[in-house]
């Protein structure tokens, strides 16, 4: 398979003051070449410590991790990828393309002409010689994402890109990463911001408490969704005739309330109903939204609570079990 | 190399302007400008009191900005973040190490020329009728003493790479004054053989490890000058050479823990 980003039973184990602390547990990543892949889970889930094992700043406690074909933290393997890291900062004293051309530098690139130009794609044509001090939260993060395109990166590690900023500066960010794609790039987004993440993310990896609980195509992971069907004046015996073992149906004087999986075309009981002289009130259709799954897969913890004890990973697991079963 | 020195260049530049650094670097100054002043009560010869007092004032304010300086490089790095980003480039730890390094001498360098120059400007205006090359012997004991720095600067740097800023402070701080108050001390057990053997033993350890910073102290040989001038500069190179292996050994060390330490 053709894998950015493939990691093997990952794990990084921190020693605290109250014991062994898991971080990042037996994680098994694959990001494939080309896509943009949303990497989610709460705040403490592990999401950063896991990109910086795959950066080589930190080395995993056990497991594998490969990116770009190299062990974890490969230098070779760093002159095709970027990082933004979250909430990035830089030496206020220089501008704009001072910055960039200092980080230019360390790719041994020598061209102003490229560092201005990505300033430009990035919207900071006309800011660029001013101090980063006096740059905005927004104006911060495009400096980080000009930087990250120095060197024509494969791919992308973007940690929480559109974090702070302003609804504008998002769509901006939102459309350049789109844009990154189109240029066969592989972007790797952590991030909570579900919206986001549900318009431009092909696939996504939610993780909780450093374990994984959903890895696979957004369309795979959304799918399931339901069709409310309500109708008026309906005769009794008409509730026989659909009663199936995927759809809920109540009839009570006449009205008819029947959930409906979306697989499934309404336009059956609909022209059904119409033909015994009832009267269709509502067709709603429910999709599953990222928030649900989101919130499904992190349910029954707390969410502000990112600790992990050794005893907690242990109800983790039994979640997580209990989970598999219902859905 | 590349990648080094621009590392090196944009530490220089954060540093000469980092506000700690400035306060301690013009508190220096105003000692320099005002030591005439202060000489003036003194019944000694006014000349030897003023020359020892402010080569002392360029040692001491030196020795701070040292210190602060770069106790807190690395850390600053981690706690900004600004490190991620560079290691996440094709960098390697031991060349980010260096450059930082480098950038603590080059800055070290810029704000100790600027003491030296006022040094020798106060001595100008205060001698009128001395000739350059009398007052220009006076720049020669900063130029050891910036030797001297950067040998302190890479034993803070080594420190940095597992010790806290504060903690750091204290342990360069600690090895500087060691260094210069005691390495005769331990020199001289060392080289005795009357000495209980294991004290000597001891005394040579701490003799090897600890530099010796007092052998950098030449205010005296140029305060009694005019007495060894010819073996002078073979013993100023054999001090720029003892520095560099010391500051090789604590840079080595210092990359080796590095390489290996999750920041
Ligand atoms: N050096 C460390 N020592 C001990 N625990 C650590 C260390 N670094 C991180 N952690 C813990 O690891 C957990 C995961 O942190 P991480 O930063 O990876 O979370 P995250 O998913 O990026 O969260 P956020 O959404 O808030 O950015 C947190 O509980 C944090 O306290
Ligand atoms: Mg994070």
């Amino acid at each position: 398979m053709n894998l950015a980003i493939e990691t093997k039973k990952l794990t990084k184990t921190y020693k605290t003051s109250s014991g062994m602390q898991s971080v990042v547990k037996d994680l098994d990543l694959e990001v494939e070449k080309g896509e943009i892949f949303g990497f989610l889970g709460p705040n403490g889930a592990g999401k950063t410590t896991t990109i910086k094992i795959l950066l080589g700043i930190i080395d995993g406690t056990s497991g594998e991790a490969n990116v770009l074909g190299r062990p974890a933290g490969d230098i070779e393997s760093h002159k095709r990828l970027s990082y933004l890291p979250e909430k990035p900062y830089y030496y206020e004293h220089m501008t704009g393309l001072e910055i960039t051309q200092f980080y230019a530098s360390l790719f041994g690139i020598k061209d102003k002409e490229l560092c201005v130009n990505l300033l430009n794609r990035v919207n900071l044509g006309n800011d660029y010689n001013r101090p980063i001090s006096q740059y905005s939260k927004g104006m911060q993060q495009r400096v980080g994402l000009a930087q990250s395109l120095l060197n024509d990166p494969e791919l992308l590690f973007l940690d929480e890109p559109t974090g702070g900023l302003d609804p504008i500066a998002h769509i901006e960010i939102r459309d350049l990463i789109l844009k990154f794609r189109d240029e066969g790039r592989t972007v790797f987004i952590s991030s909570h911001e579900l919206s986001d993440v549900e318009r431009i993310c092909d696939r996504v990896a939610i993780i909780n408490k450093g374990e994984m609980v959903h890895q696979g195509r957004l369309d795979d992971l959304l799918s399931g969704g339901r069709i409310e069907v309500t109708a008026d004046g309906v005769p009794e015996n008409l509730a026989d005739k659909f009663k199936g073992d995927d759809m809920t149906l109540s009839l009570r004087a006449g009205r008819l309330i029947a959930d409906l999986p979306d697989t499934m075309s309404p336009n059956e009981m609909i022209d059904a109903i119409r033909t015994s002289g009832g009267s269709v009130v509502s067709v709603i259709p429910r999709r599953k939204r990222l928030e649900d799954l989101f919130l499904e897969s992190v349910s029954g913890d707390n969410l502000a609570k990112g600790r992990v004890t050794g005893k907690m990973t242990d109800d983790k697991k039994a979640d997580t079990k209990e989970e598999e079963v219902s859905s | 190399m590349n990648v080094i020195l621009s590392i090196a260049k944009t530490t220089i530049g954060e540093a000469i302007r980092r506000r700690v650094l400035l306060i301690i670097l013009l508190i220096g100054v105003l000692f320099l400008v005002i030591a005439p002043g202060l000489s003036v009560l003194s019944a000694r010869s006014s000349y030897t009191v003023l020359v020892s007092f402010t080569l002392g004032v360029i040692q001491l304010t030196s020795a701070v900005i040292a210190i602060v300086l770069t106790v807190y490089l690395l850390p600053n790095e981690v706690e900004r973040r600004t490190i991620y980003t560079i290691l996440s480039k094709p960098v390697y730890r031991w060349q980010f190490l260096l450059g930082k390094y480098l950038g603590a001498v080059g800055a070290l360098g810029l704000m100790m020329a600027l003491m030296t120059g006022i040094l020798v400007l106060v001595f100008k205006i205060m001698q009128a009728e001395a000739g350059m090359d009398v007052v220009m012997t006076l720049a020669r004991a900063p130029m050891m003493y910036f030797v001297q720095m950067s040998l302190l600067a890479a034993v803070a740097m080594f420190f940095s790479t597992f010790a806290s800023p504060i903690v750091n402070f204290f342990l360069t701080g600690g090895v500087y004054l060691v260094g210069t108050l005691f390495s005769p001390v331990f020199q001289d057990i060392a080289g005795n053989n009357s000495v209980n053997a294991m004290v000597k033993t001891a005394a040579t350890v701490i003799h090897t490890l600890v530099p010796n910073f007092a052998q950098f102290n030449v205010q005296n040989t140029i305060i009694n000058s005019g007495s060894q001038l010819r073996s002078e500069q073979m013993y100023y190179l054999q001090m720029v050479a003892y520095a560099i292996a010391y500051v090789a050994v604590f840079l080595i060390g210092g990359m080796m823990i590095f390489d290996r330490k999750e920041v």
